[in-house]
């Protein structure tokens, strides 16, 4: 048999490639040739994307929160429309027939003649399709697109900052994204933005030849576009809306919170006061209400609950006592003197109750949240177990980046050389024992003190997606529940904690003692943190912005927790008094409206 | 040297490669000026700019012995090497990717000169080896020809990273490595690939899709490629005249300068002269393969081997791809494409073939 050499193999794939180049040639351009020229001549090949339909968000119980809708957009390409060469004329018939005046940008790449596609107008009436479509050889170049926009349920009012909203893309993620196109609509924040994957389907095109009037004649090339993926959060949109009514009706002005499921960290209510309006938000502000959202001192844009750092204030103490509990400073049964003041050197630390606390134990200390006590607890403890804890709670660490964006700040000595250069005093530990000082967290933190409380101890990852149904696959996935760890603290200890939280409720000395007549048994921790430590004792500070910072942390019901809440009053100046009651009204109204029944 | 000397060297020039590349050169510069005056002004300039220094390159090598560059090729890999680190640092991003240095008023990709580089240092490796090649030393130019490639590969660049291999490829398989290699290697790939591509999720096939070719956008490249085919047969066969091209005009045609202008000069000129200049590639294929099949110098064959192998496929695959029959990675139509960087490493390759040819006849002359 003749045998080719590698030279005669080589020569033979060249020849081969040479010989397939020129056959395609001749078939394009001999054979085919007239046809394309036709194609190119008239150059009525026009290429339209199509955008899919984003997918849906509900809430956990199927509660529709996002949709799409379809609306029409007047768009055109510039270069054919800079060949009538008439502008004049078009901006007249354009106004005279359709009441549409042109953008300068619109202006302007008319006049350029640019190649790419530009939306002339969005949202058109049926009056103004009917005109359009009845006149369309006035608007060469003009064409209407079916254009999906995002709608926002009665429910999604009250939690613009959960759901986020959508754009287009920034000039960033286009760099970023190659297969992002600038008309595509994406998540901008929120879920929308952190679940852009699932629910931003996958747009389509397609390829027309059309005619002098910009009418479709023949499809040459298609692909469909393929809607987005439902998601279903764990957010449950009654309970939210009741977080909402109850912060309201508490009549403070601004703050946080937060209802979650301790033994899963599902994540069942986020709300952040006051709110926008996201239908609008979408739909575009005027420059005017911009403004006005922008310079409202409340910051209603801003997500307090995942992006506000504040002082904890007593509410750490939690943490503070689990940790001495763990390193055996002290037993459950160990009674400090707590008098009205603690001293350090030349330093007075003071109770916040001048009366001071007396001999008491952990319990008693949580119950009546005595400051002098967790001075000294906290002071031989140590900065570095302080925080050791605190990390193992899971604060200063994002348990979850889907939700999560802010890290907590929790000082140390390290941190405290390197941000301010000084040194590290016992002063700064003992502010720290009591959550005041460098340390803050976010109102979605203060949960992370409770959970594991509330739970016997457990670390779970934080959820907001509970499932999200696949269109390929026609099946709904499920997110499982995720294990992290155990905060390292001996149950036994944790239930301490538990009593002291339940006396904070029903101790004869409780600092939220309004909780008492909740009807569900619950325990608690109240918080007042200090915003200007400076302040003179007994000056006035009537001034909103000098007011100390309300919190309240609960769980209930007592015995097998399902709810932990978080409640966080920017400047509300007592916990047990401004914080407590609004987790009271959560409780109530969810009673009244069977969401939640307790004994059950 | 006198003037008689100038005579000599200009006689050893080889003159059915030279004047071939001087005249894809020429059209080059032109289709450039026909497919980027209208939007890009004097994009063109750029390019008769690179133009000249590519024929002073080429004219430049004819008095260089190959020989003494050879014993700089590591260097010349280590600077390339180093800048192609450079790059994915400190790079100039354009759509997403790093490929460019900026030095002042131009820009320059070092993974395009790095085809050169690796024409250099394969055959400098390889000048003592006994045919057919060993396992070990095909290895060896594996390694040195993967590390840059993957360093093109990263950032991201799929077609030239491609392109890189072609040499590797041309070399070994001409120096006779044994064949149940190739079969082995090509029977693992074939059989591989739809494994792991089965156990991808979607996702991440989506990420490794945009990952390794960024540059062709899901809605756009077959489009662009119907654009193209449009643009090709349109032109008919004597086509729509120089500067008359409609299709490239109203920017259907994506890259129309640079990967896709094999696309306007077939509208602008027709199916003759995109047939005359398909035969001059293969022409010119044929004559670089011809010198190597002759000198038995082992380096210098394997400069031609691999030059002759390198510029036939990217050519072929580039003007394969614009009429619709290879998938769309971005590689250049040598000498014909917009881009210093690419044109002046195919007039480098070009130059150290001809230095190659113009050693073996001056020896042949000396001894023969």
């Amino acid at each position: 048999m003749f045998k080719f050499s590698r030279f005669q193999v080589v020569l033979l794939f060249m020849f081969l490639l040479y010989f397939i180049i020129i056959f395609r040639l001749v078939h394009l351009q001999v054979i085919k040739g007239s046809y394309y020229r036709e194609i190119s001549e008239n150059n009525y090949v026009r290429l339209f994307t199509i955008n899919p339909p984003r997918g849906k968000i509900f809430d956990r119980n199927g509660v529709l929160l996002a949709y799409d809708v379809p609306t029409f957009s007047l768009s055109a390409l510039p270069y054919i429309v800079k060949k009538r060469e008439d502008l004049e004329q078009l901006e007249k018939n354009l106004k005279d027939y359709l009441g549409i005046e042109l953008s300068p940008k619109v202006q302007e790449s008319f006049e350029k003649g640019l190649i790419t596609k530009i939306i002339v107008h969005e949202n058109l009436t049926d009056k103004q399709l009917k005109r359009f479509f009845n006149n369309s050889y006035l608007f060469k170049g003009f064409y209407v697109e079916v254009v999906p926009k995002r709608k926002y349920t009665e429910y999604a009012k009250y939690m613009p900052h959960v759901l986020g909203y959508v754009g287009y893309p920034s000039k960033k993620d286009l760099r970023e994204k190659p297969y992002l196109k600038p008309d595509m609509i994406v998540g901008k924040s929120g879920v929308e933005k952190t679940f852009d994957e699932y629910l931003k389907g996958e747009p389509g095109a397609i390829a027309v030849i059309v005619d002098a009037l910009g009418r479709q004649k023949k499809v040459l090339w298609e692909k469909q576009a393929k809607r987005g993926n439902d998601i279903y959060l764990t957010i449950d949109a009654r309970l939210q809306k009741i977080a909402y009514d109850s912060f309201v009706e508490s009549g403070q002005k601004s703050g946080a919170v937060v209802v979650v499921n301790p033994q899963n960290y599902e994540i069942l209510a986020l709300l952040s006061y006051p709110t926008y309006n996201i239908q609008k938000f979408t739909d575009g502000l005027s420059a005017k209400e911009w403004k006005k959202i922008l310079n409202n001192k409340y910051k209603p844009l801003f997500n307090k609950a995942l992006n506000g750092l504040y002082p904890p204030g007593s509410i750490f103490k939690i943490i503070v006592g689990a940790g001495a509990l763990q390193e055996k400073i002290i037993t459950p049964y160990t009674k400090i003197q707590s008098g009205p003041s603690f001293s350090i050197g030349k330093w007075t630390y003071r109770n916040w109750n001048p009366a001071g606390c007396g001999e008491i134990t952990i319990a008693q200390a949580l119950e009546m949240s005595c400051d002098t006590f967790f001075y000294q607890v906290g002071l031989q403890l140590g900065v570095d177990r302080i925080n050791y804890y605190t990390y193992k709670f899971g604060i200063g660490e994002i348990l979850n980046d889907e939700i999560e964006k802010k890290r907590a700040r929790v000082p140390s000595p390290d941190w405290k050389m390197q941000r301010l250069n000084e040194v590290w005093f016992y002063g700064d530990t003992i502010n720290l024992s009591i959550g005041q000082g460098y340390l803050a967290i976010t109102p979605f933190d203060a949960t992370k003190i409770v959970v594991p409380i509330a739970n016997g101890g457990k670390v779970y990852k934080p959820k907001i997606l509970k499932a999200y149904f696949s269109n390929k696959d026609q099946r709904l996935y499920k997110m499982p529940d995720v294990f992290l760890r155990d905060v390292d603290v001996n149950r036994h200890f944790i239930n301490v904690i538990k009593k002291g939280m339940y006396l904070v409720v029903y101790g004869k000395r409780g600092t939220a003692k309004r909780m008492a007549d909740a009807p569900v048994k619950n325990a608690g921790k109240t918080g007042t943190a200090q915003v200007y430590r400076y302040l003179k004792r007994k000056q006035k500070h009537d001034k909103w912005e000098l007011k100390d910072h309300a919190w309240f942390v609960d769980f209930y019901p007592y015995k097998k927790p399902k709810y932990a809440v978080s409640v966080f009053v920017e400047h509300g100046e007592s916990g047990g008094r401004v914080a407590a009651p609004i987790v009271k009204s959560i409780i109530e109204k969810s009673i009244d409206e069977n969401i939640f029944i307790p004994g059950n | 040297m006198n003037i008689k000397d100038y005579y000599k060297f200009i006689k050893r020039v080889d003159l059915f490669i030279l004047l071939p590349v001087l005249f894809l050169i020429f059209w080059g510069t032109l289709s450039i000026y026909s497919a980027s005056v209208h939007e890009y002004g004097n994009l063109w300039l750029k390019q008769l700019f690179f133009a000249v220094i590519s024929v002073f390159l080429i004219l430049t090598f004819i008095f260089i012995d190959y020989r003494k560059l050879l014993n700089y090729s590591v260097h010349l890999y280590i600077i390339g090497i180093l800048s192609l680190i450079y790059v994915k640092f400190f790079g100039l991003t354009i759509l997403g990717a790093k490929r460019w240095i900026k030095l002042g008023f131009f820009t320059l990709q070092p993974s395009e000169f790095m085809k050169f580089v690796l024409l250099l240092i394969i055959p400098f490796m390889l000048q003592n080896v006994n045919l057919p090649i060993s396992i070990k030393d095909t290895l060896k130019i594996f390694v040195i020809t993967a590390i840059p490639a993957y360093l093109t590969l990263i950032q991201p660049d799929l077609g030239t990273a491609i392109t890189l291999f072609l040499p590797f490829v041309f070399i070994v398989f001409l120096a006779e490595i044994p064949k149940k290699y190739i079969i082995g290697t090509v029977t693992a790939v074939i059989f591989l690939i739809p494994f792991v591509w089965n156990h991808l999720k979607d996702y991440q096939k989506n990420r490794i899709l945009a990952f390794i070719n960024p540059d062709a956008d899901p809605l756009g490249s077959a489009y662009h490629i119907l654009q193209s085919k449009i643009a090709i047969g349109s032109g008919m066969i004597f086509g729509k005249g120089f500067l008359h091209g409609t299709q490239s005009k109203l920017y259907f045609l994506p890259e129309q300068h640079t990967d896709f202008i094999f696309a306007s000069i077939g509208e602008e000129w027709g199916f003759i002269v995109s047939f005359v200049l398909v035969s001059v590639y293969f022409a010119l294929t044929l004559r670089i393969f011809y010198w190597g099949y002759k000198i038995k110098n082992l380096p210098g064959k394997f400069i031609c081997y691999g030059a002759g192998g390198l510029l036939a496929t990217q050519a072929f695959i580039n003007i394969l791809m614009t009429m619709g029959l290879a998938p769309v990675v971005g590689i250049t139509l040598p000498f014909l494409s917009y881009g210093g960087s690419s044109l002046m490493t195919f007039s480098l390759i070009i130059g150290l073939v001809l230095s190659v040819i113009s050693v073996y006849k001056k020896e042949r002359l000396q001894f023969g």
